[in-house]
């Protein structure tokens, strides 16, 4: 039964993620007046380009056929690693945070090859800018969940959402208010979210990660997009797990799983309505400025760290 | 048996230089000398492999007294950098079969044949040594073979120049570790490595402190950390690429070899405070040699300075393995000594199989630059694949075998939080940090080396008519490939053994239960992906390569890609307060700035190394030589006078003093 809830979350968090995407869209599209697009447009988006011929640059070798399907499977396996019901995950009772940070990384990389193989100006240029922003994405997520898990005493997600689970919501200590801090950061760099990236943009000088998509096309393009919006899900999801998982349920009963199930939608529509008001409000920075704003994650989880330490009762 | 195995090895790789000589002109026994070489290295091999998975008698062989006491002997730490040696060497030897005969002609083939088995004897000698003569013997000679095969390539003055940085440093190290171990005289006066086990107990804490000191100096010099680098970047890019191969994949290994025998085999951990400063190496040169790495487009300097890198990667186990020991946690100093080990093993197969990677490029396009190449996946796709396999384990991505070496550091920092040390408590989980930037930018290094080289359009007639690489090159690539993925998803093949030589080395510590929970998860992980990429390839429409649009301009050419030097303009100018590049841009002609007829731009890093440290010592070393001048008059009545008072201080000395 548990095993059957696992795979259900993980599905949930692969399924939803285009409606995720959509929600976002809609929100961001009230809050600056227009009626915007039906939240099901990703899936639309998805279906016609799966039915399209994929074209390639002449250039083009294998990797550039084989970096889309590993990105998609990267974030097929990182779903696996995330709780969202119960204290517990396919892959998230198996691994540790490190493992699913360093799988993103894998991802990351093989697109990083595919934009360099189309053999044109923008693949490099956005694959270069995306180097920067994960070089210096990395550390501030790992040291802001190295300092729950140092908490938690157990580098495994499940066991640090089921430790949470056990404290008490009003006596949390700085430690979850620096880590929460950073890691809202990182998952906007991660995603390639304002301020850091425009998922929206086409322009070449504030592009990062659609220029390094830009020659992909067809069911290529719609696994990218596919694994993007997955990303998104599992960052927010995993910001859910990590920092507000009150509400998830404790035992296997329908009833527990019912709110449960509940709760975390009303939570994920709290996350997503934070992300529009954030991305209607703030420009995004020059690409310069992008190491300051991860400097100040980096520097948040370092507080963090030295927190655990301080607070350690 | 085994004996029998290491005889043999000794005596075929000994046998090898006088066949290279006997039929150096003929032609049709080329392949001989690198066939004997394979053979003798796997008997070496095997001879190891005993140590390795069998019991941990030390298998005592070659042994005599005169002129010195000189013995070999296998225990379980020498097995396992025997067996790595050995290991390593034998793709690298199959490589060579077609790069040497295939670059070199009559006499410097014979050299090369000469030098590289004796390099590789040498290398054993040292960490099968069993008295400080051999040991320091080996040592010497791994030097100078090393060096007369960076000689056989040419004799410029520039890289007469860089050798002779290299064999200064070499014997600067090399005088720090002879003096490491005669501090040991007093107690163990036959400097076997069984008595100076024994009387490093009997050592006071001062003497102790010095011997760790020398140790830390003398073999970070041979490892290459920072600011003991500087021959590093110099002396491994010019040497033939086999040889490189061997100096970055093997020879440093040697030096933590000596890291390892002497901190925990002999000392039973350092002084306190040694964790931090191995610590603090390893932070400085896994950074530093990184960051260097990615401002560099000649492909061997860049592996140079990522060798750097990864040598620091090792000191942050090291080091964090003698925090904990400092700090009564064996477990843990366990676990960490062992991520330690498997990432020298790891740097081992991943650096040889990038150095050779190297040397198949240079083959096909003869030429190291980045910029020069482009493409190459398409025309070399079995170099290109096994290059990428290097590439994504030296980044440390999961499924190859260097993930699961920075993973078990990472779980030994995130334990360094159970300490009951407060500032150990702080600073190891810190370190997450420092080895996380460390990953992302090798990530970034290694998008640009693979992107640049082996994708997109060919950036020069050469990349564009590069062929692939003869059979016996691409087997040696390929032999060492196949070890990183085998790693990277069975890491137990590698991590039960090593457990059992942790145990060896820290008294008091059972297998640490990180290596079977990795152990566990690595398969699922590995099973997911596949199955997913397997179901997305599934989906198949109708496939088309066609130009990408220009907008309207003629069609796209290989100039406009982004180059190596562009891909790291942002991390360059990120951490411009570490390159402190010179720039000059020059503009023809200069009376009209903006109608020119050529621009010139050029990027120097300034190397404050020599600048701000080498030069003053030197300085420093000259002027006292100026100042001792004064002592020699050339008087002769001076000279008696000095005589004379050395004779009556010696005997003041021996009447009052003792």
């Amino acid at each position: 039964m548990t095993m059957a809830i696992d795979v259900f979350q993980a599905l949930l968090l692969i399924l939803a993620a285009p409606l995720v995407r959509g929600i976002v869209a809609r929100i961001k599209a009230g809050i600056q007046g227009r009626r915007g697009a039906s939240i099901w447009r990703p899936y639309a988006d998805v279906l016609k380009m799966f039915r399209k011929e994929d074209l390639a640059p002449p250039s083009a070798s294998a990797v550039f056929r084989f970096a889309p399907r590993l990105l998609f499977a990267v974030a097929v396996a990182v779903a696996a690693f995330v709780p969202v019901l119960q204290p517990s995950a396919l892959l998230g009772s198996l691994g540790d945070f490190i493992v699913m940070v360093y799988l993103m990384a894998l991802g990351r990389f093989f697109l990083a090859l595919g934009g360099m193989d189309g053999g044109s100006a923008f693949g490099g240029m956005g694959a270069s800018r995306e180097a920067l922003v994960s070089t210096l994405a990395e550390a501030p997520f790992l040291l802001s969940m190295a300092a729950l898990s140092i908490s938690a005493h157990s580098p495994r997600i499940a066991d640090i959402v089921g430790w949470t689970l056990g404290q008490d919501f009003f006596d949390i200590s700085a430690v979850h208010i620096l880590a929460f801090a950073s890691m809202g950061m990182v998952a906007l760099a991660e995603s390639g979210r304002m301020p850091v990236d425009n998922p929206t943009t086409h322009l070449e000088l504030t592009m990062i990660h659609e220029a390094m998509v830009l020659e992909y096309s067809g069911p290529s393009l719609a696994l990218i997009e596919w694994a993007s919006a997955i990303k998104l899900n599992v960052m927010l999801a995993l910001l859910i797990a990590l920092f507000g998982p009150w509400g998830m349920a404790t035992h296997l009963a329908p009833v527990a799983l019912g709110s449960a199930f509940g709760v975390y939608l009303l939570k994920m529509l709290l996350l997503m309505t934070a992300l529009a008001v954030i991305e209607s409000s703030v420009a995004k920075l020059r690409m310069y400025l992008v190491p300051d704003f991860l400097g100040v994650a980096t520097a948040t989880s370092v507080l963090a760290i030295i927190f655990t330490v301080l607070s350690r009762r | 048996m085994i004996n029998t195995a290491f005889y043999i090895f000794f005596a075929l790789l000994s046998v090898i230089p006088l066949v290279a000589w006997l039929l150096h002109r003929r032609s049709r026994w080329l392949w001989l000398p690198a066939m004997l070489l394979v053979v003798g290295l796997v008997a070496g091999a095997a001879a190891a492999g005993h140590g390795v998975w069998g019991s941990n008698q030390p298998v005592p062989s070659f042994s005599w007294n005169f002129p010195f006491p000189f013995a070999l002997s296998i225990d379980r730490l020498s097995a396992f950098f025997l067996f790595l040696i050995c290991a390593i060497s034998i793709p690298i030897a199959i490589f060579s079969l077609s790069y040497v005969n295939g670059h070199y002609q009559g006499p410097r083939r014979a050299w090369i044949w000469t030098l590289l088995p004796l390099f590789i004897l040498s290398m054993s000698v040292v960490v099968t040594a069993s008295t400080a003569l051999a040991f320091l013997f080996g040592w010497e000679l791994m030097t100078l073979l090393s060096a007369g095969l960076i000689l056989v390539e040419g004799t410029s003055e520039e890289r007469l120049h860089n050798v002779f940085i290299y064999l200064l440093m070499m014997h600067a190290s090399a005088a720090a570790v002879a003096a490491a171990f005669f501090l040991f005289w007093p107690h163990s006066p036959g400097l076997e490595f069984a008595s100076i086990r024994s009387s490093a107990p009997a050592l006071g804490p001062a003497i102790r402190t010095v011997v760790f000191l020398l140790a830390f100096v003398g073999f970070g010099t041979k490892a290459g950390i920072i600011p003991f680098h500087l021959w590093l970047p110099r002396a491994h890019p010019i040497a033939p690429s086999p040889v490189s191969a061997l100096m970055s994949g093997v020879m440093l290994k040697t030096a933590i070899y000596g890291l390892v025998r002497f901190a925990f085999d002999f000392l039973g951990g350092g002084p306190p405070w040694s964790g931090y400063l191995v610590l603090a190496a390893g932070a400085v040169s896994g950074l530093l040699g990184v960051l260097y790495a990615i401002a560099e487009h000649d492909l061997k300097r860049l592996l140079a300075y990522h060798s750097v890198e990864n040598i620091g990667i090792i000191y942050l186990g090291l080091g964090s393995s003698l925090l904990f020991l400092a700090n009564g946690a064996p477990q843990w100093a366990s676990l960490a000594l062992i991520a330690a080990l498997l990432h020298t093993l790891n740097h081992a197969l991943f650096k040889s199989l990038l150095f050779l990677g190297a040397g198949a490029i240079s083959h096909s396009t003869h030429t190291l630059d980045l910029e020069e190449h482009g493409g190459l996946l398409k025309r070399m796709p079995v170099t290109g694949t096994a290059f990428l396999i290097g590439c994504c384990s030296i980044v440390g991505l999961p499924l190859f075998n260097g993930f699961i070496s920075e993973w078990l550091t990472f779980r030994s920092f995130l334990g360094g939080s159970l300490l009951a040390n407060a500032t150990a408590q702080v600073v190891l989980p810190l370190m997450i940090g420092v080895l996380a930037l460390i990953g992302g930018l090798a990530a970034a290094c290694f998008a640009k080396v693979y992107g640049v080289a082996f994708l997109g359009r060919p950036r020069s007639a050469e990349a564009e008519h590069a062929e692939e690489t003869p059979l016996a090159m691409r087997t040696g690539l390929v032999l060492l490939a196949l070890p990183c993925v085998v790693l990277g998803v069975l890491p137990s093949l590698a991590l039960s053994p090593l457990a059992r030589l942790a145990q060896v080395l820290v008294p008091g510590s059972s297998v640490p239960e990180e290596i079977s929970s990795i152990s566990r998860v690595i398969p699922w992980v590995a099973a997911t992906l596949l199955g997913t990429i397997v179901v997305t390839f599934a989906i198949r429409r109708a496939q088309r390569f066609t130009a990408t649009w220009a907008c309207g301009l003629p069609p796209l050419t290989s100039r406009m890609q982004y180059t190596s030097t562009a891909f790291s303009k942002p991390i360059r100018s990120v951490f411009a307060a570490v390159y402190r590049p010179d720039r000059k841009v020059e503009v023809l002609p200069a009376d009209q700035p903006y109608f020119p007829a050529s621009i010139s731009y050029r990027s120097e890093r300034t190397t404050s190394y020599e600048k701000f440290l080498y030069r003053p010592a030197v300085d420093a070393i000259v002027a006292a030589a100026h100042q001792l001048r004064r002592l020699q008059t050339g008087n002769i009545q001076i000279y008696l006078l000095y005589i004379f008072l050395t004779l009556v201080s010696l005997l003041v000395y021996l009447r009052f003093l003792r």
